[in-house]
């Protein structure tokens, strides 16, 4: 992987300071600052905690569940501050004279700048990848084992807590640690590249969002070391069952504080970004859709998040203070936890799946060779999924025993919510029609994303219907449900996100022959596990369980046996990348002879995006349009002289 | 035309519905069917139109011409926005009629039928971790661990939780609802087919969630009437340690020998002899002690707050009945 830096256009001006010796390097930003800085703040987290309580009288002086608690908020800044993440902005409150910014934290110069604080939106954008597909790994093993407990009827390799741990651990990773950096991963990566701007607006809150991450990612996976084992209430954390739950729960509700807190940061970043640092002609008409999905899934994510970190800490308030917010013994309000959790997380599924549509948007268009199809009313249609994301909330609690006549408006804004969806289902099946296609590794998966994406939205339809979603709540028909959207969606766009820009993102090419087998493999293995759950949810099966009736044996063990293979689909998917990563075909700089900005400079791009401001001319998708242009250089331009050369 | 004819094949070859058991599972197996003729419909649509692009407009590896510059059709896209709002107006139509339907609890009329506790019959549902219990207030709180219904009879179910929320379904009735602590929920069934139906709780409920499953039997209306008055009749009596065991729910969690059951949440209470050794107190005192304030003493290996503090709650000679039960047993 050092060859990576190869392609990095680096100028000797930006060559970093050498580095620190001696009792310097423990007070220079890094690993080593980070490790003492994270012990020292443990150390505060404890002794706050025990001075109040030996002061306050309160026993036992020294609580593990407390002090736990304490340290998952304390210990992280110490990291955060040891790793660097703070340090212009304390050098600036504190009065001290702030560094001059010298762009020693642009760039990549060795695998190891990777793993350092770094404000170059380009790194902090494989940084965000490769830490979430590590996370996609063992959230990946953590579903195999389910599914090798789930392929036999009764108890064979764990017991029912660390049962309800694996599949909450896996849902928890897979949502927060997965799906939503993922995409701010790609849009990290390539927003800026394609409006034309040299970096993201806030380079420095970029990289402490990154870095929040893999803290939340650790302490998930770390709370199945604690004891009672890991959080298992379901990365729903339905009250009162998670107040009551061991102390690995707390570890939940910290960590989504953490992800909460990086995807708030990335998603004003991205807003502030793209309101103001488009390039010159740029208009909000000219914007390539993965802009205009990235501007409305942020617009999502700063309203809705907050509303997850509430109710995760009324949870913790719960458990750790005694409070009653949803204590009904004490006059709480256990439904309550309900609404505020699925007021973010039934946005939450659009902040998983806009993102995608605008890869989709991309891929389907360039690999057509078409215009998109109806390209305005794809943008409003992702605003109108924006507007209505926030009142279908309810449709979750059908059955949960809320207002009764809540259910029906609820239904009917869930159905409405359909319409904008086919609107782009239809127009990327319009932009097919007529083109030039090809079937390279991204298309397939787009073309994958867009026919799993339809079974898993049509589900959708029965469960709006109220009395199916009576009839199938909670049962292995919601789990097909989800991970057809989830999966189908989410997942197949991300893959075709990552090819489609990996030649951009390493500067070599990935192998075709290699990705087309990862993509058939996953197709069918996708299928193979999770069609069938359809039929197990309708018949009877509720989701959640380690142990089932005998009568639905052989198809859960078919089931284990296809998601076995779709497990193994992905060793082919990290070969292919880390082989073609460090030795590759060099990448030309626009492989996909696409118009949008962030090919129209080389691969890996300079260290600041582009020489030039590029000037925006015209719509991003005008292929087959002659002459058409959306950006260009001043280079394009006919020279006003013949340059020659002097020796 | 392939496409709609091989998914309408899945839908209709495989029995994807369970055999239906109330009216209202009908409702809604008609919404079900409903809503599949459209989805049907719309993924043909889509799977022909991507099939026949990728076989149709593949274009050759060295082909570098694009195709043709067609930035929209706004006929195109008013159709394909009025169609489906269209569809799914009507899917919600038919919807919210089935599910006020299925809401209506036929009252007994004025003239006949004023105190028959058949018109209509209430259950009263208590979940806890982990495991049913049903009440029948009409005939003298006669409860039972299994769901005894009377067919052809409207029923009414008032569900409670005592710990944390637990879901009641029946696959083959259709209905479900969340039973919440601290609230009073309510559902309408109105069984029409005798038979065993297992009764399943959808919502995760913690470590024996799994387990926590129970059966409803559907049987005529006069055998349904003479278990009520039986069973009524032999609880009053004398408090069968067995049955406290049984009703509780016990089962679930723990395994016992003698009363057949054979949990794996819980430790085993065939050793309970031997548990008490360990934890150093005289055996009824620890049984009463173990089932009153669960925490006071947790055998090694099995987790803390797992076990239910609610049966603390239990009338004293139930409580006397269940210790000398499970004492006995573990002699």
């Amino acid at each position: 992987m050092t060859d990576v830096a190869v392609g990095h256009n680096v100028h000797a001006e930006h060559a970093p300071a050498p580095p620190p010796t001696g009792l310097r390097r423990l007070l220079a930003p890094g690993w080593l600052r980070a490790i003492w800085m994270s012990a020292l703040f443990f150390g505060i987290g404890a002794g706050i905690t025990v001075l109040v309580r030996w002061l306050e009288t309160w026993h036992p002086i020294w609580p593990g569940s407390v002090i736990v608690t304490v340290e998952l908020a304390a210990v992280p800044f110490g990291f955060l501050a040891g790793i660097g993440g703070f340090d212009y902005w304390a050098r600036y409150a504190s009065g001290a004279p702030t560094l001059p910014e010298d762009h020693s934290g642009h760039g990549a110069r060795s695998w190891k700048d990777y793993f350092r604080i770094n404000t170059d939106h380009k790194v902090i954008g494989i940084q965000y990848l490769v830490t979430t597909i590590v996370f996609f790994v063992i959230a990946g093993l953590l579903a195999m084992f389910m599914r090798a407990e789930l392929a036999r009827p009764g108890m064979q390799f764990v017991d029912n807590q660390t049962f309800n741990g694996l599949f909450s651990v896996h849902a928890a990773l897979m949502i927060f640690l997965f799906v939503i950096p993922a995409f701010a991963g790609i849009g990290n990566y390539v927003i800026p590249l394609m409006i034309g701007a040299p970096d993201m607006a806030f380079p420095r809150l970029n990289a402490l969002s990154f870095w929040l991450l893999p803290i939340a990612g650790v302490m998930m996976v770390s709370s199945f070391l604690v004891p009672g084992g890991p959080f298992a209430a379901g990365w729903t954390n339905y009250t009162p069952l998670s107040v009551h739950q061991p102390l690995g729960n707390t570890f939940f509700s910290m960590a989504v504080q953490w992800a909460g807190a990086s995807s708030i940061m990335t998603a004003l970043n991205f807003l502030v970004t793209i309101i103001t640092m488009r390039a010159p002609g740029m208009t909000f008409w000219r914007m390539p859709l993965l802009v205009w999905a990235n501007f409305t899934t942020s617009l999502l994510v700063v309203i809705a998040t907050p509303f997850i970190a509430g109710s995760q800490f009324f949870v913790m308030f719960d458990r750790v203070m005694h409070t009653h917010f949803f204590d009904f013994t004490a006059g709480g309000y256990p439904l309550g936890y309900q609404h505020i959790f699925w007021f973010y997380s039934h946005p939450a599924v659009y902040i998983m799946m806009l993102p995608g549509f605008g890869i989709a948007s991309e891929v389907i268009s360039v690999m057509a060779r078409k215009p998109i199809f109806g390209y305005r009313l794809m943008a409003l249609s992702l605003m109108a999924i924006l507007v209505l994301g926030f009142s279908v909330w309810a449709h979750h609690m059908f059955v949960a025993g809320m207002a009764p006549w809540l259910r029906v408006p609820m239904m009917v804004t869930s159905m409405v919510i359909a319409v904008p969806t086919g609107i782009k289902v239809f127009s990327w099946l319009a932009t097919l029609w007529e083109g030039r296609i090809h079937f390279h590794t991204p298309m397939l998966f787009a073309l994958g994303f867009v026919s799993m994406f339809v079974i898993g939205g049509l589900s959708g339809i029965y469960l709006a219907a109220v009395p199916i979603d009576i009839a199938t709540s909670d049962t292995y028909f919601v789990v097909a449900h989800i991970h057809y959207v989830l999966f189908g969606g989410s997942l197949f766009t991300i893959f075709a996100g990552i090819y489609f820009w990996f030649p951009k993102m390493t500067g070599r090419m990935y192998n075709e022959r290699l990705g087309k087998l990862h993509f058939w493999l996953t197709f069918v293995g996708f299928n193979l596990t999770f069609f069938p759950m359809h039929w197990l949810g309708i018949q009877g099966m509720p989701r959640r369980v380690a142990d089932y009736v005998p009568k639905f044996a052989d198809l859960n063990l078919f089931i284990s046996l296809a998601s076995f293979g779709l497990g193994a689909s992905t060793i082919v998917f990290l070969y292919n990348m880390v082989t073609s990563w460090r030795s590759g075909p060099l990448a030309p700089p626009n492989p996909w002879r696409s118009m949008t900005l962030e090919w129209q400079v080389s691969s890996p791009p300079p260290i600041f995006n582009f020489d030039e401001i590029p000037q925006v001319v015209g719509n991003p998708y005008e292929y087959g349009v002659p002459g058409a242009r959306h950006g260009v250089f001043n280079g394009d331009r006919a020279p006003d002289f013949e340059e020659v050369p002097t020796r | 035309m392939l496409f709609g004819a091989g998914a309408a094949a899945v839908a209709l070859l495989i029995p994807w519905l369970p055999d239906s058991a109330s009216e209202q599972a009908d409702r809604i197996d008609f919404v079900f069917w409903f809503v599949t003729a459209i989805c049907i419909a719309i993924f043909a649509l889509v799977a022909a139109v991507i099939v026949y692009s990728l076989l149709k407009f593949r274009a050759r590896p060295d082909d570098d011409s694009d195709g043709p510059p067609v930035h929209g059709h706004t006929g195109l896209e008013i159709w394909w926005t009025a169609i489906p709002a269209a569809l799914v107006t009507a899917i919600s139509i038919v919807s919210a009629v089935v599910l006020s339907r299925n809401d209506h609890l036929p009252q007994a009329s004025a003239a006949s039928g004023q105190g028959d506790p058949l018109k209509p019959l209430v259950v009263d549902v208590t979940a806890q971790q982990f495991a049913w219990l049903f009440t029948y207030p009409g005939f003298d709180k006669v409860t039972s661990s299994t769901l005894r219904l009377p067919v052809d009879v409207p029923v009414q179910l008032r569900l409670r939780a005592l710990d944390v929320i637990h879901s009641f379904w029946v696959p083959q009735f259709g209905q479900k609802q969340d039973a919440v602590p601290g609230m009073v929920t309510k559902l309408v069934i109105t069984p029409k087919r005798l038979g065993t139906f297992p009764v399943i709780c959808t919502e995760l409920c913690g470590l024996g969630h799994a387990l926590m499953r129970s059966e409803s039997i559907v049987t005529s209306r006069d055998k349904f009437t003479s278990w009520a008055k039986g069973a009524g009749a032999g609880a009053s009596a004398t408090v069968s340690g067995k049955t406290v065991f049984m009703n509780n729910g016990c089962d679930g969690c723990h395994t016992f020998k003698p009363a057949g059951a054979h949990g794996a949440v819980g430790p085993d209470l065939d050793k309970l002899a031997e548990l008490a050794r360990r934890a150093g107190k005289p055996l009824d005192e620890f049984i009463r002690e173990s089932i009153v304030k669960p925490d006071a003493y947790v055998e090694r290996g099995y987790p803390k707050g797992v076990m239910p503090a609610t049966f603390s709650t239990l009338p004293a000679a139930q409580l006397d009945a269940l210790v000398k039960y499970l004492s006995g047993g573990s002699k």
